[in-house]
């Protein structure tokens, strides 16, 4: 599914784009344009003179979309089955009497294709009228105004003045279709994107057509609400503002918004996505597409996992609290924390603390969990500085696991990096080896642990007691978790968005994390403040950036070797030998 | 020689619709003849070399259809039997099947022999309650007397039949929407290609044929192809076809002739001229309400498929209506756009969103609200929906639409200057 032939035609260039001629792909004046030799697997054809070889079954539209000629649609998703309804597509194919439409025909040999000219225009632009007279066209309120594509083939396409004068067909407005979509049956165009996603893709058949005519009307099934997981996605394959995501209405204009490309942290699938920014404020999360991970896809859970950072309260501070106090006291309320402290001294306190347990207790009275949710710098990192430098011989992971691998994209395991952390040989995510380490916390043997992005209270059985036995709590994160709360230590790092950083998914394929957002008081990438504890330990002057930090991991790691952070790019690139059975490559439509 | 009326030969008799009466009129002797002196392909190419053309509205030559079917046999062929028959001034088919069933599923047998296809399927809109009462029924006579089943006549052919009712949408009469609705799915017609002959009722061949088409199979069995090719005019235009005529005549029903009939002859003859002798005739769509009308001063035509194409309309379904002088057109074109719009599946745009504009320029003119560009206006809508559509329905609108307004421009033209109906006005209402 991987094969890059096959994808050239699926990545649609954005509908607003006009008609621009590729490179070196323009005819030369006066010559006749000649349709170039092909291989067995292959088709040339002419497009607006323009010669185009495209592999056999491939659509006239798709390639067009190789030439650099835009044949604008709405209906037609490269994700989902060709439904062939918009018409908006229609172009003139030499020697058929008829307009065709470039979706569902087959570019053939010799083929002469006219995308552009006055016949094909005309009826693009009767087309867009007939989708407008019956549409609101309430565009100054449209969520969907920025990226709607009735607006921007009206521009491009349209008649730009209006011959109807009846009375509108009404419908529906803001009608709740789902937990959360909601539907605007006026702007609805009938492409049916909507109906063939949660045919096709999501498999859950919510959708359907009601009604004929003009009175045609998409909607959900009585009690059965468009509330599957994957529920988002029929927003984001609606061409108009039809659809639309509840969390994000009227939260910000579009062009507003700044769209970072990164990775979905709320499962090991790591979706490629886009994160959207406005004044610093994370307010949507869209699936990118990338047909090795996900496709043009991502759960919705995914899309509001950015929502936890605003709804807990953030760590900005490094905070110092006073020695704990000696074992077997009574308990009682917790002291109050100390004035808030610079880093400087919250890491000399840290080192401190955690060198005088190895003293008094020796080496094996310490003891780190470290969270998959890192980056993998982060975790190399720490694996350096507490393993190597601070001479803590145990560190363990904690696996985080709910639900089941679905058929789609959702994996059970719900962090974005175990992958990762087995290939840098800190052994894969294990609730066990968490537990042993708890267990000797309770008996006395661990005196002094530290924690890197988790909160110790949220695994199971575990009580804010045993944490109190503790001579050495040093926590890094990004939240007041209530293992935050009782930490000796601690320090605020970076939360979902706020870092560059790599991780690897469950198919071992390494992809970006990147900062969209400045993080919040002092807080720091957690890779950062480990090289700055490991300083403390000797460390030298290294890791100057996420970039150093995974190039020596390439250096350093034999999975990694070859990679570097640049080259990943924005679609990430497989790690070396941890390549995934194919089974587990991104579900297509109909698979 | 004089034209010996087939089709209709049974109709009229008592109990018509039994095998009983059936056989007593030599019924089934074709489907003997072609089980034991045709192979299949020998039957294809007898109906071939008739030059039947299909009735359903198209006119497609059916031996030739039969052929497109792919030659090697990996899944299994079906024949699908389009009894959904719902166009406007169009009844033919209803009459075949409540009337003579057995005619039709003897050309049944034959044609699914032909095409070696052991399961058919009658897909018969929903509301022929009698109809589909009636030709389930002859399902059950003609198994019982041996001519559906496991080895029909001895001759080792098998066909099963399964009648299924339709949910009355007119747009499950356009073949592959039917094969949609057949599947249980919402009756909308798919792209093409592939055709149905290649990829048709769940995912196999499929030969999609008219009632009446397949009742001429029956003729054509019974008599011969040189018997039905010299019916009619030669030698596209063979056979004998159902004539429906309704409207502004003394006698509208179902007529029996050779294709190629006047159609003056038709409607002066058979039934019996103009309904008030006061009232001449203003126009006539020959081919059923989805065809371009003709004015009076056009309608010296004959009725077949090529001398209808060149007076500029086509036989259609052969579902003539006829307007007389007390018409207004813009009001018959009203109904006429109403009950597309109604109908309309709204797949696809053009169709969905122009049909219904149309109705609302329509309803303005007719009320008096019309504006002079309306007249423009109604046949750029039409020039923007032929064409341009997934299925032949968006043709079903824009033709009459485009052929009204060309042949009668004057008329609308009055509704919007006078701001009124001149014929309601003239009549006081």
């Amino acid at each position: 599914m991987s094969d890059p032939q096959s994808l050239q035609p699926r990545l649609s260039p954005p509908p607003h784009q006009p008609n621009v001629p590729a490179p070196g792909a323009a005819p030369v004046p006066g010559a006749a344009p000649a349709i170039p030799p092909t291989g067995p697997d292959e088709v040339a054809l002419l497009i607006d003179d323009r010669p185009v070889v495209v592999r056999k079954g491939a659509t006239v539209l798709q390639a067009a979309e190789k030439a650099g000629i835009l044949v604008p649609h709405y209906c037609y998703h490269p994700g989902i089955s060709i439904a062939g309804n918009c018409r908006m597509c229609l172009v003139e194919i030499e020697k058929m009497p008829k307009l065709q439409i470039g979706c569902a025909t087959a570019a053939a040999p010799g083929m002469v294709v006219r995308t552009s000219n006055d016949r094909v225009k005309g009826v693009r632009a009767g087309i867009q009228e007939f989708l407008l007279i019956n549409h609101p066209l309430d565009c100054p309120i449209c969520d969907q105004a920025g990226e709607c594509r009735l607006q921007s083939y009206e521009k491009d396409y349209g008649r730009g003045f209006s011959r109807f004068a009846e009375e509108k067909v009404h419908f529906p407005k803001r009608y709740d279709i789902g937990r959360s979509v909601l539907f605007d049956a006026e702007r609805c165009i009938k492409c049916t994107r909507c109906i063939r996603f949660c045919d096709e893709v999501s498999k859950s058949h919510e959708l359907a057509l009601f009604s004929r005519g003009d009175h045609t009307i998409v909607g959900a099934f009585p009690g059965r609400p468009l509330d599957n997981l994957y529920s988002g996605c029929t927003v984001d394959v609606c061409p108009v503002g039809a659809l639309t995501w509840k969390p994000f209405r009227f939260k910000a204009r579009v062009w507003f918004l700044k769209n970072v490309p990164s990775v979905c942290a709320g499962c090991a699938r790591g979706c490629n996505v886009n994160v959207a920014t406005f004044r610093n404020r994370i307010h949507r999360m869209t699936p990118r597409v990338n047909a090795d991970v996900n496709d043009y896809w991502m759960c919705d859970a995914g899309r509001q996992s950015y929502e936890t950072l605003y709804a807990r309260p953030r760590l900005e501070q490094p905070i110092v609290r006073p020695l704990p106090a000696l074992p077997g006291a009574p308990e009682g309320p917790r002291p109050p924390a100390e004035a808030d402290s610079p880093w400087d001294g919250a890491l000399d306190r840290a080192a401190a603390l955690l060198r005088e347990v190895a003293r008094t207790g020796g080496r094996d009275s310490l003891a780190a969990i470290v969270s998959a949710r890192l980056s993998l710098e982060d975790l190399y990192v720490a694996k350096r500085v507490l393993g190597d430098l601070a001479g803590i011989p145990r560190l363990a992971i904690p696996s985080h696991e709910e639900g089941e691998d679905d058929h789609l994209l959702i994996r059970r395991d719900k962090t974005p990096n175990g992958r990762g952390a087995e290939l840098l040989g800190l052994g894969a995510p294990s609730s066990s080896r968490v537990r042993e380490i708890l267990d000797d916390v309770a008996s006395g043997r661990v005196k002094g642990v530290v924690v890197v992005g988790e909160d110790l209270l949220a695994l199971p059985g575990i009580a804010p007691p045993l944490l109190d036995r503790l001579e050495a709590l040093v926590v890094i994160d990004w939240w007041k978790s209530p293992t935050v709360e009782r930490a000796h230590v601690a320090l605020p790092s970076c939360g979902y968005g706020e870092f560059d950083g790599t991780v690897v998914n469950f198919q071992g394929r390494a992809q970006r994390l990147r900062a969209a957002l400045r993080p919040p008081g002092e807080a720091d990438p957690a890779w950062r403040i480990l090289r700055d504890l490991g300083r403390r330990f000797g460390l030298a002057n290294e890791y100057a950036s996420a970039p150093s930090v995974f190039d020596e991991i390439a250096v350093k790691v034999p999975a990694f070797a070859g990679l570097t952070f640049r080259a990943l790019g924005d679609a990430g690139a497989p790690v070396s030998g941890a390549a995934a059975p194919r089974s587990a490559g991104a579900p297509r439509a109909g698979a | 020689m004089a034209f010996e009326p087939l089709l209709t030969r049974n109709i009229h008799r008592e109990g018509s619709e039994s095998i009983d009466a059936y056989l007593a009129s030599g019924g089934y002797q074709g489907l003997r003849r072609v089980l034991k002196e045709f192979t299949p392909e020998k039957f294809v190419e007898e109906v071939k070399t008739s030059g039947l053309r299909g009735r359903g509205g198209a006119g497609f030559p059916t031996g030739m259809k039969w052929g497109f079917l792919p030659k090697g046999r990996e899944k299994p062929r079906y024949l699908c039997v389009n009894a959904d028959e719902s166009e406007p001034g169009t009844f033919k088919d209803r009459l075949l099947i409540e009337k003579d069933p057995h005619l039709v599923l003897e050309g049944i047998i034959a044609s699914a022999y032909a095409i070696e296809c052991n399961l058919a399927f009658f897909y018969i809109r929903g509301e022929f309650h009698q109809g589909c009462r009636t030709f389930e029924k002859a399902i059950a006579e003609a198994r019982a007397r041996g001519f559906l089943g496991k080895n029909i006549l001895g001759s080792g052919f098998d066909l099963e039949i399964i009648v299924y009712r339709g949910a009355g949408a007119y747009i499950c009469g356009e073949e592959t929407a039917l094969l949609e609705s057949l599947e249980g799915k919402r009756g909308y017609p798919r792209i093409k290609p592939p055709f149905p002959a290649v990829v048709g009722l769940y995912g196999c061949p499929t030969i999609i044929n008219n009632v009446e088409t397949l009742a001429n199979v029956t003729l054509i069995a019974e008599r011969g192809s040189a018997w039905f090719a010299g019916i009619g005019r030669p030698p596209k235009n063979t056979g004998p076809k159902l004539f429906c005529i309704s409207g502004h005549v003394k006698r509208p029903g179902v007529y029996e002739a050779p294709l190629g009939i006047p159609f003056l002859e038709l409607l002066n003859e058979r039934a019996g001229g103009m309904l008030h002798p006061s009232r001449p005739l203003k126009a006539a769509v020959p081919g059923g309400s989805s065809m371009k009308i003709l004015p009076a001063s056009k309608c010296d035509v004959l009725l077949d498929f090529d001398s209808l194409a060149a007076a500029g309309t086509s036989l259609g379904s052969a579902g003539g209506m006829v307007m007389d002088t007390g018409t207004c057109i813009v009001g018959a074109l009203l109904n006429l756009a109403r009950f597309y719009a109604h109908e309309s599946c709204g797949q696809c745009t053009p169709c969905r969103e122009g049909t219904g504009w149309l109705v609302k320029i329509l309803s303005r003119l007719e009320r008096g609200d019309g504006r002079p560009e309306d007249v423009g206006l109604l046949a750029d809508i039409a020039f923007r929906i032929e064409g341009n559509t997934v299925c032949p329905f968006g043709e079903a609108i824009a033709w009459p639409v485009d052929s009204y307004v060309k042949a009668f421009r004057e008329e609308f033209e009055d509704h919007a200057r006078r701001k009124a109906c001149p014929m309601r006005a003239a009549a006081g209402a």
